[in-house]
């Protein structure tokens, strides 16, 4: 089996597709191989009932991407961000989760035709500013609340959400996290894309959980397993 | 008779999840295939009569693996099992000759409910 | 506690809670009213009950709203509105009619999705929280930013005005400090020229009454024994005395002549500097240039050709010693405009005899036919640090410093250029002290208030 993904993964970054050269390598020091491809199946299944969320509430095809995880530095974060998203100019939000998984979600957005997708909203006519950025938290909640929620639904976990906040619209995606910012030393990141074929909007959302989490989290990982 | 299995899945997890969901009564050998290139290498060796196939692989996907069969006759029954249960990739799936589709996370009561459909199993 | 007493004390809570709480169901129906959203709605639980949402708050954002408790319905996930973005979904009045300071509620918004025990979702319930103060609070903290960030801004313009004054200041400083060392030079040397000049006369005098003596003893010569005529005609073509006697006129001529050039380069250096006599005084422009021309003549001696259009106009009450800074600035320019050669014309006027009454403005000009200022530097050139020179040869002070002594005579100075073809400056100064020069001169806020283009702007690129 080869690590060969869709586009070039930075280093210590594996698509959740080839499980056992990832698990080799960068298996995060706290989850073992097993619960990792665990992870990595559940993050599948979470991001394609998202997916199938998405697509019956905006009436929308939502093309998906293979799930990447990986244990990263809080320093490398905005690196990868800016490696997942590219160079475009992106909006931002951010929305914490809480309860037996804790950690924040932080949604990536690049152009495309908000106008279109405002209107699928039930926003009429050209979004102004106010309406740009309640547009995009209600994305941000949107993709968070099915992507971890359809996680913590197949862990049998209980997760709760805060109401999301806007980092920016119209950012430099290096600027989406300021690594000063970050009171992590090391984060597990799964990162996911969404792409709304019809106007061309696509969503990165990577969610982050404290290393110290992944105690409750390997804990989870192992019940699912145990059930199998 | 015995009835030849193919579960292809790149996740091994996935892979284990299908088998568990397996009916305990049905008289069958299972193989696996972690990727499309593995699933047609055991379907020309003639040994497959129903896959459980991934959408999503790495190499050779499961839309991939269905045009492929479909060239080479089609000889066993196909069973998608994908994540991505979005309608588009549900009738794509059967567009291209599979017999059913089930969605990620598979249970044993729906994959017992399309093997009685199909009359696979009776 | 029993579950009955449990239940009544949840409802006490949702009763009472000082948070908007409303149900709806699928249909939009209204389940549950609270007595916040009674209070503040003017409409109780009974009149709301089975009620459509929308027909009953018609002012609400059907299409959006419909939307958004659509998808939590179909998602069972939390869905929220902030204030921020959208100030309020129900337009109730704020808690502050006396204090006020926003038109309504300012609303912060959760959507609870709330399902059965089949895990579909039944309801939607609505709580709506009191964002007032915050956003009033905010609403001052923007304001105060605001304001902060304008001192901010005024103070950074200030510190630049007052490095610009600071680099003026020092530039004349330090002119004024090479002209009083020069002066000092100029007395020091003045002496020992003094007793020079002196001496040499005496020297000459001397040396007149030793050739006198010297031809005395040669009309003499035939008297001598011959061998002893014979040696001092030899001796005397030996040391070829006949062209010592001629070429000491020649030399004792040539000193003098040095010296007098020393004492007139001294002289103009006091002139110039005018450390005898400083302040306001009644000054001859042309003097002024010539005694200019003199400092700075080495640097411009092998370049330019120096033409004089003098009309010989009345005194003006100036300070000298400034005046000739910017003479000498002018000239400095020019000679630096010419590159390898050239010509410098210095025009003096007005010509009073054509001029009816008396003669209320004098003007000086420096043109040159060197290389000119674009029209784009012409804005320029009065600035602080602005130079066309290469690095090390301008402080790009010069024109600003001369800018500024020019209006605090309350005169002006104008540019007239033409890339390729030259440049001519003028500066205009009234004959008489003006209280506007005072006035300028006295307070430096008031010279630091207008901008030298502003003025530019005013009199025009021709200025007089």
């Amino acid at each position: 089996m080869s690590t060969a993904g869709a586009s070039p993964a930075p280093a210590g970054f594996a698509a959740a597709g080839s499980a056992a050269p990832a698990s080799a390598t960068t298996a995060p020091a706290n989850l073992s191989e097993d619960q990792t491809a665990a992870l990595q199946e559940i993050a599948n299944i979470g991001m394609g009932q998202a997916g199938d969320s998405i697509a019956r509430i905006w009436k929308q095809f939502v093309a998906l991407s293979v799930p990447r995880i990986a244990l990263v530095e809080s320093g490398r974060i905005p690196t990868l961000i800016h490696h997942f998203v590219g160079d475009a100019r992106v909006s931002a939000a951010r929305q914490a989760f809480h309860g037996a998984m804790r950690g924040e979600v932080l949604v990536v957005i690049g152009r495309g035709n908000r106008d279109q997708l405002g209107e699928l909203m039930g926003y009429d006519g050209q979004l102004d500013l106010g309406e740009e950025q309640e547009m995009l938290l209600d994305i941000a909640n949107v993709l968070g609340g099915a992507c971890i929620g359809g996680i913590a639904r197949q862990l049998g976990a209980d997760v709760g959400f805060s109401a999301p906040s806007l980092i920016g619209t119209d950012l430099d995606s290096h600027a989406v996290v300021r690594p000063e910012e970050l009171c992590v030393s090391t984060a597990l990141c799964v990162e996911v894309c969404f792409t709304i074929e019809s106007n061309q909007l696509s969503a990165h959302l990577i969610a982050l959980m404290p290393r110290e989490e992944l105690v409750n989290l390997a804990q989870l990982l192992d019940r699912f397993l145990c059930n199998l | 008779m015995t009835v030849s299995v193919l579960v292809v899945d790149d996740s091994p997890i996935a892979r284990k999840m299908l088998r568990k969901a397996l009916p305990v009564d049905w008289d069958i050998t299972v193989q696996e295939a972690c990727n499309g290139e593995e699933a047609m290498t055991h379907y020309r060796a003639g040994k497959v009569d129903v896959m459980f196939l991934d959408l999503t692989m790495p190499t050779m996907d499961g839309f991939e693996v269905l045009a492929a069969l479909q060239k080479e006759d089609l000889n066993c029954f196909v069973i998608v099992v994908s994540a991505d249960v979005q309608p588009q990739a549900r009738e794509r799936a059967l567009g291209l000759g599979a017999i059913a589709f089930v969605a990620k996370p598979v249970n044993a009561e729906s994959v017992r409910t399309v093997l009685r459909e199909y009359g696979v199993l009776v | 506690m029993d579950e009955n007493t449990d239940l009544k004390l949840l409802g006490f809570i949702v009763e009472r809670l000082e948070v908007g709480i409303l149900a709806i169901d699928p249909q939009f129906r209204v389940v549950l009213w609270n007595r916040f959203m009674e209070t503040h709605s003017g409409r109780d639980l009974d009149s709301m009950r089975g009620q459509c949402l929308f027909e009953s708050f018609p002012e609400l954002p059907e299409r959006w709203l419909r939307r958004k408790i659509e998808s939590v319905f179909e998602l069972g996930n939390y869905s929220f509105t902030s204030w921020e973005q959208r100030p309020y979904l129900f337009r109730f009045q704020h808690n502050r009619p006396i204090t006020g300071g926003v038109d309504a509620m300012r609303q912060n918004c959760t959507f609870l999705p709330l399902r059965d025990a089949s895990g579909v979702v039944r309801l939607v319930v609505l709580t709506l929280s009191d964002y007032t103060d915050t956003a009033l609070i905010q609403q001052k903290l923007t304001a105060a930013m605001a304001v902060s960030d304008e001192e901010r801004r005024k103070q950074r313009a200030l510190l630049r005005r007052l490095q610009d004054a600071k680099a003026q200041l020092f530039q004349s400083e330090k002119l004024a400090s090479i002209g009083q060392l020069a002066a000092g030079v100029a007395h020091e040397i003045n002496n020992p020229v003094g007793f020079v000049t002196s001496n040499l006369g005496s020297l000459e005098r001397y040396l007149i009454d030793l050739t006198t003596l010297i031809e005395s003893y040669a009309s003499h010569a035939d008297q001598l024994p011959p061998a002893a005529a014979e040696a001092v005609r030899r001796q005397r073509e030996k040391l070829d005395y006949d062209f010592i006697r001629e070429d000491l006129g020649a030399l004792i001529r040539e000193s003098r002549e040095g010296l007098d050039h020393i004492r007139r380069i001294i002289l103009d250096l006091k002139d110039f500097t005018r450390v005898d006599q400083s302040g306001w005084q009644l000054a001859d422009l042309e003097k002024a240039f010539d005694s200019t021309l003199n400092v700075v003549w080495n640097e411009l001696k092998y370049k330019a050709t120096i033409v004089k259009d003098y009309r010989h106009p009345p005194q003006v009450e100036c300070i000298p010693g400034q005046i000739n800074q910017v003479l000498m600035n002018l000239l400095v320019n020019a000679g630096h405009a010419l590159g390898e050669k050239g010509e410098i014309t210095l025009r003096t006027g007005p010509d009073p005899s054509e001029v009816t009454g008396a003669v209320a403005e004098v003007w000086v000009e420096v043109e040159d036919d060197g290389c000119g200022i674009s029209v784009e530097h012409q804005k320029r050139i009065f600035d602080p640090f602005f130079t066309t020179k290469p690095v090390g040869q301008g402080t790009g002070l010069g024109l600003s410093v001369s800018y500024n002594i020019i209006r605090r005579h309350g005169g002006r100075i104008d540019v007239r250029s033409t890339v390729g073809v030259g440049t001519c400056f003028r500066l205009t100064l009234p004959v008489q002290r003006s209280e506007v020069a005072d006035a300028v001169s006295e307070s430096p806020d008031l010279a630091a208030e207008v901008t030298p283009e502003e003025l530019l702007a005013l009199e025009g690129p021709d200025g007089a």
